[in-house]
């Protein structure tokens, strides 16, 4: 019952297949790949004057199809952390489940918390696994983690390549199909109105509504409002919470006046 | 070497008092099921007591520290692997003690090669109603006990039946967290009231000494909360929070201590 490495899950449960680095032979089909790998499009990470704000539309594709419309990629990793996933759902929600045991695991077994530095790290961990998978072409996925930093008081984002290398943000991250075509939109949005993080949550959440519309636009797999009420989330000193859906309705409305979106389907 | 039925025999009985002397003066811990949630209730000197298992499970005991803490690691290694790879609500306090730990004390309790567990473990378990909480009390031989509204484990086999007797008859007289705190208090001080008539100076006996008989249970726990600190773990049913777990702060406990003050 000696665990060299105490409190360490990924070594309790004898890694995971595709999340322990081995390179599976499989051969490398990417036409078939995009078939059987669901994809979760676009997700926005922003910080705002109490915390952080996460937005993602609620599309999952699989190639050109679409897989379904109502995923949730904005997920719970704690109490103070969010994780916003885009690329391979199968893998993105694995490793969530994971990681969400690893923190667990990690706080009952040592009795202490785990540092939000080894959590993040935790997540670079799991994407350097997986890339052998990745190189094959499937299951790549990119995660947004946010967290409250109960030591600096403030919203803290971090985002990742596909190698692990995790960035700290001072403002915004974005990922997924259509996090590139919107990117340039966010420092202008900075630059001309106010940086992100003097918003208050309505002003932050309109500016990400309006940023998720246009990647809809322009990203054939992002899926907008049009439909279904995007997810949004956020973090702040007490927590997680999840965004009023009235409130995003009104902003909603508002920003596309023309059409009664979400008026006339009931949201979930 | 030969190993007669008689030294086998022999043996356990041996094993059986080494570990009930090393468990008789320890600190019980106390069960009590509430609408709110499930609640572990013991006093402690210097070591934490109470510990969180997994998300519906959490576990308080009584013998050696390091028992305590291979049974602790074994049960959260256990509950983490079949629920990530199976589902969290595939993880039981039934599965864990029954098929997990129970038959793995039993083995190192019955072979008189290996040194046995000095322990035993109450594990409690949150239900989506109160009617589904469960206690599983697991003793140092692999047996173990089945309760719903309220369980213990204590230094000894009798200090367990008067503390359950208490509980028994006043379970239904809670009505809020406090007073069942304080059930558990005054069952607790009922143990330890046990435990101090056992824990004798030699050649004398309990029956014929009346001035050990004098100490009350309020006494008792007058002394021991002086000394110790009180330590309640709540395991609650219906929380936001992503651990149902939490260690009830001072602020928490202190209209409860106040009375033994």
């Amino acid at each position: 019952m000696a665990n060299p490495r105490s409190g360490d899950f990924l070594e309790l449960v004898g890694g995971i297949p595709g999340l322990d680095g081995r390179v599976t032979d499989a051969p490398v089909s990417h036409g078939a790949a995009s078939q059987l790998d669901t994809h979760g499009t676009t997700v926005i990470a922003v910080k705002y004057r109490d915390g952080v704000l996460n937005v993602g539309d609620r599309r999952a594709t699989a190639g050109m199809g679409v897989m379904f419309d109502r995923a949730e990629k904005v997920l719970a990793l704690d109490d103070f952390m969010l994780i916003a996933i885009s690329g391979s759902f199968a893998k993105a929600l694995e490793i969530v489940r994971y990681l969400k045991h690893a923190f667990k695991y990690y706080t009952r077994r040592e009795l202490q918390e785990m540092s939000l530095d080894g959590k993040v790290s935790e997540v670079s961990r799991a994407i350097a696994n997986n890339l052998p998978m990745a190189l094959q072409g499937i299951g790549a996925f990119i995660p947004i983690v946010s967290a409250f930093d109960p030591r600096s008081n403030e919203g803290r984002i971090f985002f990742y390549d596909g190698m692990g290398a995790r960035f700290e943000t001072t403002e915004f991250a974005a990922a997924g199909s259509g996090s590139e075509r919107i990117r340039g939109a966010f420092d202008y949005i900075i630059r001309t109105r106010k940086p992100f993080r003097e918003m208050s949550l309505e002003e932050a959440l309109r500016e990400c509504l309006i940023l998720l519309d246009i990647a809809a636009d322009l990203d054939a797999a992002t899926g907008g409002f049009s439909k279904v009420l995007p997810v949004a989330k956020g973090i702040n000193k007490d927590g997680i919470f999840d965004v009023d859906a009235a409130q995003m309705r009104q902003i909603v409305a508002e920003i596309n006046p023309r059409e009664d979106v979400g008026l006339a389907n009931p949201v979930v | 070497m030969s190993f007669t039925p008689y030294d086998w025999n022999q043996a356990i009985l041996t094993r059986s008092e080494y570990i009930e002397e090393r468990m008789r003066g320890g600190s019980p811990v106390v069960g009590i099921s509430l609408p709110e949630g499930v609640l572990l209730v013991s006093v402690h000197r210097t070591q934490r007591k109470i510990y969180e298992i997994y998300d519906r499970l959490i576990f308080g005991a009584i013998g050696n520290q390091s028992d305590i803490e291979l049974m602790r690691n074994s049960a959260i290694d256990f509950a983490h692997r079949e629920g990530f790879q199976r589902s969290p609500d595939d993880v039981t306090a039934q599965r864990l003690v029954g098929s997990i730990l129970s038959p793995a004390i039993k083995k190192a309790f019955g072979d008189p090669f290996t040194a046995p567990f000095v322990f035993r473990g109450l594990f409690a378990e949150v239900g989506e109603k109160q009617t589904e909480d469960s206690f599983y009390a697991l003793g140092y031989d692999g047996e173990y006990r089945n309760e719903n509204r309220y369980s213990v484990v204590s230094g000894s086999y009798e200090a367990d039946n008067s503390m359950l007797t208490l509980l028994h008859d006043n379970i239904d007289l809670i009505s809020d967290r406090p007073s069942a705190i304080k059930l558990g208090l005054e069952a607790w001080g009922t143990g330890k009231l046990h435990a101090r008539r056992r824990v004798m100076p030699l050649g004398r006996d309990t029956e014929e000494d009346e001035e050990v008989e004098i100490l009350t249970v309020e006494q008792i726990l007058k002394e021991e909360l002086a000394h110790g600190k009180l330590e309640v773990g709540l395991l609650e049913r219906k929380t936001p929070r992503e651990s149902k777990f939490r260690l009830l702060s001072s602020d928490e406990l202190e209209p409860v201590l106040a009375e033994y003050r």
